[in-house]
This record gives C-alpha cells, sequence and structure tokens, in this order.
C-alpha cells in the first residue's frame, strides 16, 4: 500500500499537535517516524488511524483520498496498528482479541469460534507468527501479547502496519525478534510506519526517516546518518548523549539490602529475596524489564510499601518498614517512578511541590503555621538554580511540561542534604535536553560522595550513568556487571539467565 | 462495583491471603451451626413435635394429589440441620475452597431460618400456628427470588457494557408504579409489563445520558435517581391512589398453570404454576446469558465492559453500546418492578425497601453472571422471605430487629466476597474518546 499524508494539521483548542505535516510511505517499505516525547506522533498515528479527525489536509490510500469517522473504517481500508498499550481484553483469549469487531458468526448471531481459531492458525502460518488461539491474553508473556496485536492487524488484511513505541516493553531479544518479524513483513510487500525515539532502533531497521519535532516535519534523515545527527535534528540542537562522569573512589555502604521480600498488590512476592548494596559516591543502575518487581522494591526503600521480611540499611541505620517520613527524615531523596502519581501535587503550586517533604520543618514551618516568606524564598531560588521553566512560583505545577515537573521533584530532593538517592526513571518522557540536564545533576551528587540506586527501564541510560549495573529479573538481582558489559549478555541477564551461565 | 474495586486474580499467594477470611466465615458458620443446636436442637425439648405441610393454599381445591402433613421431632429434626450447618463449616475449615464458600454460607443462613422457623411451631412453641408449609415457602420466595433476578439481569447488562446501575431500586419503584396505574386501569398485565418496561429504560436513559454525555459520577447519579423516585412515587400516591383506590387495587397477576407439570406435588406449584412475570424472567436469563456469551453483540459489550480503547480501535461505538445496554437494562429492572407489584397487588410506597440494592449484591455474588445472579438471587430470596415471616410466628425477637436480617446477611455475603471476584474492568469508569 501506497500512503500519503498531505498537509496534515490537528489541534487542540489553541495548542496545534500537528501543523501541516506530510508523509509517504512507499509498498515495502520501513518508515521511521522519529520525534521526542510531545512531538505530535501519536496525535499523527490517531489521525491517520481514524480515532482523531484531522482539522486540515487529507490522507490518501494508493492515490486515492480516504476519510475515517473510526477505526473501524481504517482497518477495512487496510491499516492496522499495534498500540504502545496493547489494545487487547486481558480476560478474552488469543482468538477472541483477535477477531473482535470482525467476528466470524454462524445463525442468530452466534460467534463461530471454530472459524476463528482457523483464521489465525492459517495467518499464523503464513506469517511464521506461532500463538495459542484458546491462551487468555493476561497469562501471556507481554512479547507474545504484541504477536497477538501484530496477528489482529493482520488478520484484519492490513497491507500497512503502524507500530507505536513498540519496543518499550520489551527485552533486547524481544527487539531482534520483533525487528526480524517487521523485515519479514515488509519483504511481503507490507508497510510499516515505526515511530520511536529510540535512536539505536532507528538506524537498525528504517529504509527512510522522518523527523518531527512541536508537531511538524523538520526533515528527513538517512539510517546511515549518525546517531548525533539524528539527534541534533529531533531536539533542534546539538546535543551530548554520552554524560561524562570522573572517576570517583567509592566510600563505604550508604544503602544495603539483605535478603528482601514485598508483596506487589495482588499478593505476590515481588521483590523475592533480594541483597545488593550500593556505596557513597557510586551510582549502581538498576537494569530490568518493567515488572520485575524494580517498583515494589523502591516503594519498599521509600516506606511507601511494607515489607515482609529481610531488611534495608540506610547509611547503617535500620530503615526496614519505616514510615515515609521516618525515611526522609533519614535522609533518603527519592524520585519516584510515577511524578504525577507519587512526586508532586498537580494542582498545588510549584513553591508548595518545592517543600512537599519539609513543609512541617524550619525554615518553612514554624509551632504549626507556615512561613509562606522562606517557601517562596526557596522556590525562587531553586527555580533559578534548577532552570525550571514557569511563569511563575505560584503557578499550579500541572501548568508545566513534563522536563520541568521533572525538574522541581529533582530540585526538591536535591536541595536539602540526603544521606541516599534513589531515582526511579528519572528521565522517562523528558525531552533530550531534559535528560541530559537529569543526569549531569545525578552525576554530579555522586562526584559529592552520595550512593544513588538508579532504576530504569532504558538500557541506554543503564550503561551511561551506572558504575555497576544490576540486572533484576522475578524479583531476583541475576548479576551486577561492569558497564563496560555488552548490551546482549545484559539482555540475557533481564530474562533471567545469570551473569557468569551468559 | 466501587465497593470491590481492589480485586484480583485468584493466585495461589493471593489465595493464601484469602485463607484467613475463609477460615474465620467457616468459624462464623459453625457457631450459627452451633446454636441451632443448642438453641433450636436440645433446647426446644425432646417431646415437641414440628409438622411439615406441603399443600399448597391456592391450589388445594383443584390438585389431584393431596400430600399428608409430615409431623417430624423438633428436637432430633433441628439436630440433624445443626449437624448438617457445622459439617458445612467443618468442611470449610479443613478444605479452604477458593470458590463457593460464600454458597455454602448462604445454605447455613437459610437452614438457620428454616430451624428457626420448626422451633417457633413446634408444639408448645410461641407460634400461633404449629405447621410450616415447605410449599407455601417455596411459593413465596420464589416472588421475592424473582424480582431479585429480574434486578441482577438488569446489573449485568449494564455492567458488562461498563456502567453502573445503582438505580435498579428506583426502576423498580417506578415500574411498581405505573404498572399498578396501568393494570388497574387496563385490567391488562401485558401492557403494565410495557409501560413498566418504558419508564425503567426511561430511567436509564437518564443514567446513561448523564452519566456518558457529561460523564458524571454513576454511582452518585443512580442514588439520587432512587432517591427521587422514593419521593416522587409517595408524593403520586399521595396525589392520586389516596383520593382515588380504585386505580391501584386488585393487580395480583393471575396464575398460569402449566397442564401436567404444575401437578407435580411441590415443584409444581413453584415452577409451573407460576405469573407471566415468573416465565418472562426465565426466557430472559437464557435470552442475556447467551446472547453474553455465545454471540458477536455478547463479546462486543464485554470487550467494551473491559477494555472500551480496544473496542474502540476496531470500530466498536463503545458510547453507543453503553446507551443500548443501559436503557435495556432499566427496561429489565421496570418489568421487576412491575412483576413485584403483581406479586403484591398494589402499590405501596417505600415497599421495595432494598430489594434493589440487594439484587446488586446478587449480582456480585453471582459474579455478573446471568447463572450466577440466579443462584444468589434464589438464595437472597429465601433467606428475605424466612426472615420476613419470622414475625408471623412471633418470635420473641422486636420485629425491627428481624428486619434487619436480610441486610445483614447481604453484608455478611457481600463483604466475605471481596477481593475473591472482579468485576469488567471498566465497571463504572467514564469513557472519553481522547
Amino acid at each position: 500500500m501506497r500512503l500519503e499524508l498531505r498537509g496534515i494539521t490537528k489541534r487542540f483548542g489553541s495548542f496545534t499537535a500537528n501543523h501541516r505535516i506530510d508523509l509517504t510511505v512507499e509498498p515495502g517499505q520501513i518508515h521511521c517516524l522519529l520525534g521526542e516525547n510531545g512531538a505530535g506522533k501519536s496525535t499523527l498515528m490517531n489521525v491517520l488511524f481514524g480515532l482523531l479527525q484531522p482539522d486540515e489536509g487529507e490522507i490518501l490510500i494508493d492515490g486515492e483520498a480516504v476519510h475515517f469517522t473510526n477505526s473501524g473504517e481504517a482497518v477495512r481500508r487496510g491499516i492496522g496498528m499495534v498500540h504502545q498499550h496493547f489494545m487487547l481484553v486481558p480476560v478474552f483469549t488469543v482468538a477472541e482479541n483477535v477477531v473482535l469487531g470482525f467476528e466470524p458468526v454462524k445463525s442468530f448471531g452466534r460467534l463461530d469460534r471454530n472459524r476463528a481459531r482457523e483464521e489465525i492458525r492459517h495467518v499464523s502460518q503464513t506469517y511464521n507468527l506461532e500463538v495459542d488461539p484458546d491462551a487468555v491474553i493476561e497469562e501471556l508473556p507481554v512479547g507474545i501479547q504484541q504477536r497477538v496485536e501484530i496477528l489482529k492487524a493482520l488478520n484484519h488484511n492490513a497491507e500497512l502496519l503502524i507500530l507505536d513505541e513498540p519496543t518499550a516493553v520489551l527485552t533486547p531479544q524481544e527487539i531482534d525478534a520483533l525487528m526480524e518479524i517487521m523485515r519479514s513483513l515488509a519483504a511481503s510487500g507490507k508497510s510499516i510506519l515505526f515511530i520511536t525515539h529510540k535512536l539505536k532502533e532507528v538506524k537498525a531497521i528504517a529504509d527512510v526517516i522522518t523527523v518531527i519535532r512541536q508537531g511538524e516535519v523538520v526533515g528527513t534523515a538517512q539510517p546511515t546518518d549518525s546517531e548525533g545527527d539524528l539527534a541534533a535534528l529531533m531536539v533542534g540542537r546539538s546535543v551530548n548523549l554520552t554524560v561524562e562522569k570522573e572517576d570517583v573512589t567509592p566510600g563505604e555502604v550508604a544503602l544495603e539490602i539483605t535478603d528482601l521480600v514485598v508483596r506487589d498488590d495482588r499478593g505476590l512476592p515481588a521483590v523475592d529475596g533480594l541483597s545488593l548494596s550500593v556505596r557513597a559516591g557510586e551510582i549502581v543502575a538498576l537494569a530490568g524489564v518493567q515488572g520485575n518487581g524494580q517498583t515494589e522494591l523502591v516503594e519498599a526503600i521509600a516506606g511507601m510499601r511494607p515489607v515482609e521480611s529481610g531488611s534495608i540499611r540506610l547509611r547503617g541505620r535500620d530503615v526496614t518498614n519505616a514510615t515515609p517520613r521516618e525515611v526522609l527524615d533519614a535522609g533518603l531523596g527519592h524520585v519516584p517512578e510515577d511524578r504525577q502519581l507519587h512526586g508532586l501535587v498537580l494542582s498545588m503550586s510549584v513553591a508548595d511541590n518545592l517543600v512537599l517533604n519539609t513543609p512541617r520543618r524550619a525554615p518553612f514551618a514554624r509551632r504549626g503555621s507556615r512561613n509562606l516568606g522562606a517557601v517562596a524564598q526557596n522556590a525562587g531560588e531553586l527555580v533559578q538554580r534548577f532552570d525550571i521553566r514557569t511563569t511563575s512560583i505560584q503557578s499550579p505545577v500541572a501548568s508545566l511540561s513534563g522536563g520541568n515537573q521533572q525538574k522541581v521533584i529533582v530540585a526538591r530532593e536535591l536541595s536539602r542534604p540526603l544521606s541516599f538517592l534513589v531515582a526511579s526513571q528519572p528521565t522517562r518522557g523528558l525531552d533530550v535536553g531534559s535528560i541530559e540536564y537529569v543526569h549531569r545533576q545525578i552525576v554530579d551528587e555522586r562526584n559529592g560522595g552520595l550512593g544513588v540506586l538508579i532504576v530504569s527501564s532504558e538500557l541506554d541510560e543503564v550503561l551511561a550513568l551506572g558504575d555497576r549495573i544490576a540486572v533484576m529479573h522475578k524479583g531476583k538481582i541475576t548479576g551486577v556487571v561492569d558497564p563496560s558489559t555488552s548490551r546482549e549478555t545484559i539482555g540475557l541477564m533481564m530474562t533471567g539467565a545469570h551473569a557468569e551461565e551468559s | 462495583m466501587g465497593i470491590v474495586s481492589e480485586v484480583s486474580v485468584a493466585t495461589a499467594p493471593t489465595r493464601r491471603a484469602h485463607q484467613g477470611r475463609t477460615r474465620s466465615i467457616g468459624v462464623i458458620m459453625g457457631l450459627i451451626g452451633l446454636f441451632t443446636l443448642l438453641a433450636f436442637g436440645v433446647g426446644s425439648g425432646m417431646s415437641a413435635q414440628s409438622s411439615l405441610t406441603f399443600n399448597p393454599v391456592n391450589l388445594s381445591g383443584t390438585i389431584p394429589w393431596h400430600v399428608g402433613t409430615l409431623t417430624l421431632s423438633t428436637a432430633w429434626t433441628n439436630i440433624v440441620l445443626a449437624l448438617a450447618m457445622i459439617a458445612l463449616a467443618v468442611e470449610v475449615n479443613l478444605r479452604l475452597p477458593a470458590r463457593g464458600v460464600m454458597v455454602r454460607f448462604g445454605v447455613v443462613a437459610v437452614l438457620f431460618f428454616f430451624s428457626l422457623l420448626l422451633w417457633a411451631a413446634r408444639t408448645g412453641g410461641p407460634a400461633p400456628i404449629n405447621f410450616v408449609n415447605l410449599t407455601a415457602v417455596l411459593v413465596g420466595s420464589s416472588a421475592l427470588a424473582m424480582v431479585l433476578i429480574y434486578g441482577s439481569l438488569s446489573g449485568v447488562m449494564c455492567e458488562r457494557a461498563g456502567v453502573v446501575n445503582i438505580a435498579i431500586e428506583g426502576q423498580f419503584i417506578g415500574g411498581a408504579f405505573v404498572g399498578s396505574m396501568i393494570a388497574s386501569t387496563t385490567h391488562n398485565f401485558i401492557f403494565a409489563a410495557v409501560v413498566g418496561a418504558l419508564v425503567g429504560g426511561l430511567l436509564g436513559l437518564i443514567l446513561a445520558f448523564l452519566s456518558l454525555r457529561y460523564l458524571s459520577d454513576q454511582i452518585i447519579v443512580g442514588v439520587v435517581l432512587v432517591t427521587m423516585l422514593g419521593s416522587l412515587s409517595s408524593y403520586l400516591n399521595l396525589q392520586v391512589f389516596t383520593p382515588f383506590p380504585q386505580y391501584n387495587t386488585g393487580n395480583l397477576a393471575p396464575d398460569l398453570p402449566i397442564p401436567l407439570l404444575a401437578k407435580i406435588p411441590l415443584l409444581g406449584p413453584v415452577f409451573f404454576n407460576q405469573t407471566g412475570f415468573f416465565y418472562l424472567m426465565i426466557v430472559l436469563v437464557a435470552l442475556v446469558s447467551f446472547g453474553l456469551f455465545r454471540t458477536r453483540w455478547g463479546l462486543r459489550v464485554r470487550a467494551v465492559g473491559e477494555h472500551p480503547k480496544a473496542a474502540t480501535t476496531v470500530g466498536i461505538r463503545v458510547i453507543g453500546v453503553r446507551y443500548v445496554n443501559v436503557i435495556v437494562g432499566g427496561a429489565i429492572a421496570g418489568v421487576g418492578g412491575v412483576a413485584f407489584m403483581a406479586s403484591q397487588g398494589q402499590f405501596q410506597p417505600g415497599y421495595t425497601s432494598g430489594l434493589g440494592y440487594i439484587a446488586l449484591a446478587a449480582l456480585i455474588f453471582g459474579r455478573w453472571r446471568p447463572s450466577g445472579a440466579v443462584v444468589a438471587s434464589v438464595l437472597f430470596g429465601l433467606s428475605v422471605y424466612l426472615a420476613d415471616n419470622l414475625q408471623t410466628y412471633q418470635i420473641p425477637v422486636p420485629t425491627e430487629v428481624l428486619g434487619m436480617f436480610p441486610y445483614v446477611i447481604t453484608i455478611a455475603v457481600v463483604s466475605g466476597l471481596i477481593g475473591r471476584v472482579r468485576p469488567p474492568a471498566a465497571d463504572g469508569i467514564p469513557y472519553q474518546r481522547d
């Protein structure tokens, strides 16, 4: 299928998410759409998939203008989409999910389950994507769920496949497998539109690259272009992709975790006998596929989740099952995974959010009443020092961009004396410029002798920041390795293989 | 339902987490059994006797059979019943079953009430009558169970599509009020049912409109509708039915015996000598059950209730499906209201007394499945009926306290279920297309 977008414009109120976007995908081509979070990639795809209607511009399929009022129509015209958050009903079987919306029926509108199974077997065989049609989605691993998403699109005879940030939840091995699938689909004549912000993947697979920034196409690039050039095009200025780290000799043990067991919300042991120690003046980066207990581990350290057994010691002090207040008093800095849920009170001002963890302490409060002057002064200083872009310190923090919201948290956590810093996904959703800045701050703290634990599902970040890399799988550390270790080895460890085996 | 939002799949460690609760439910069951054993068994004296009769009150003239009275030793019968209850309790404590604990609890509750009736009706007991008519008990509770089934079916329709319909009670009231008026004036229960369905459907439309168009909180809209209908019906009752009682009288729906089958002892009166509303209920259960789990329509409805965004991406109109289901669900509850009115003979303000909420409990108990809702409604119907009728047996307990029983059981059963059953994932969550 040849797809052409001409001058697509989409506005939300006064905000223009897409401005006059032109894009052409040729049959059998893997076309990468590269852009930062918030650049307008997802909006454009939702327009193309009929979930949103464009304000201007047109979509042409094989030269013919089309207009989709819902995604069922887009699917009927041969467009298939693999969403970043899978559009699969967890309690349905593979077959039920694949045929949903296009179900084979017998008399009285009865579902024809046998025919559904047959259809899936047929498509599975054609494209060599094996999956059990009767398996229930929620019991399948993420990689297989994504395969079901692809099958679903192919079963609806998709000629153009849109993959929206498909690698975020995958291990390096699963990413390789996905790339293989994409290549073979392209070879069979399907067009592929691959949306990502990861430069390595773009270079590995793209035939053509279109870069968008702030809702506009800023240029096209070749996969042979350097990562630095691609990043510069994506961000709009040259960026430093590597983090410069000075050599620091680590000091004494700052965080010591011994045989820790923590349960998740479902009562399952998410952290399952984990031991780890981090020394002062060192960054330990915790790598792993999302959902292997990292969230629960950090919550346990921060006092937000009960510890079942084992112990956590901060600078020799036992903080196992301490309350968040006690942990903060012990000097823990915590950049939480979900900044909007646990890091900020969105409706409160920047100034108030900057003292969120010390509101009862002097100088911000005295004898139970707040000292607003000190709060404002503190905010003024931090906004300047951490370059937080806000119209005023009294603006609600919700009005800030994601990167600036994260800066508020980082500023708050780093502006008081710390004994240890835990940062979970510190740069998730940030633009390259902000990532550079946050990384610099963390490395500076480490240079100043602070122990730091970074949790990240971005392997690039883990490799860039960590002095040592601990790999977590199913609640346990499968190994602690040097940052010079190959990505493949770390990827294998993320699937449970131990360092010495791999 | 909001009240069971913290739910999970029954995985091995989750099960362990539930075992403590299962054990305490088992202990409660054992205590009830023990109390029955001592108070109603041993406590009724070894010489006392209770009688069970089986002849239906309304069929006695025409039936070809006449089952004699069964006279039992009260003490021994109750001891046997108590031992059965204790055996269930022991079984729960030893096996810690993952499913069906609350069904066992419901059985113990029903046995307890039955045993209490035998005790009250024994020779020398407090009751003015000295027999228990088993057929009457079953027929009487079947009318309540029927109303609960209408209500929980309505809930299944709405919640499977992701909208919580807490207004079932209001739809009952609305259906009962107009049902009485139409039945009195036209003497035709089909008209009454149709108008009841329209009123219920209209209330469903209001709920759907406010919660789908304006994304209002569904629980609040539902409660407001119930409150509004309660007050409105009281007012209209005062303005219309009090001055013109001829519009609210003589509306007992006729029994339609099915030839031959109606004459089976005990089962006949319960299943085959019922009103049209009862047979319609059976048809509806079958239809909804078939529709939800066997058809394309059902797959789409469940997709909308589980993951509306996924449904949207394959071209299913989420909002449209929700409108249809909430309106149809409302109509079913409206017919349920007419059915309740037709089992009582007239409308009275406030006489649904929370049946709509008990129907919601039956829906949760039945795991959002029509078949499960039927089992739950039968258990709840029996216990509500028995608890209501304790008053006629003059049990030496204040009527107000007896009146609490059905609700206490409902609370016990539903709280015992929390964390064990999983509602549709998008239940009660407003949906907006980006």
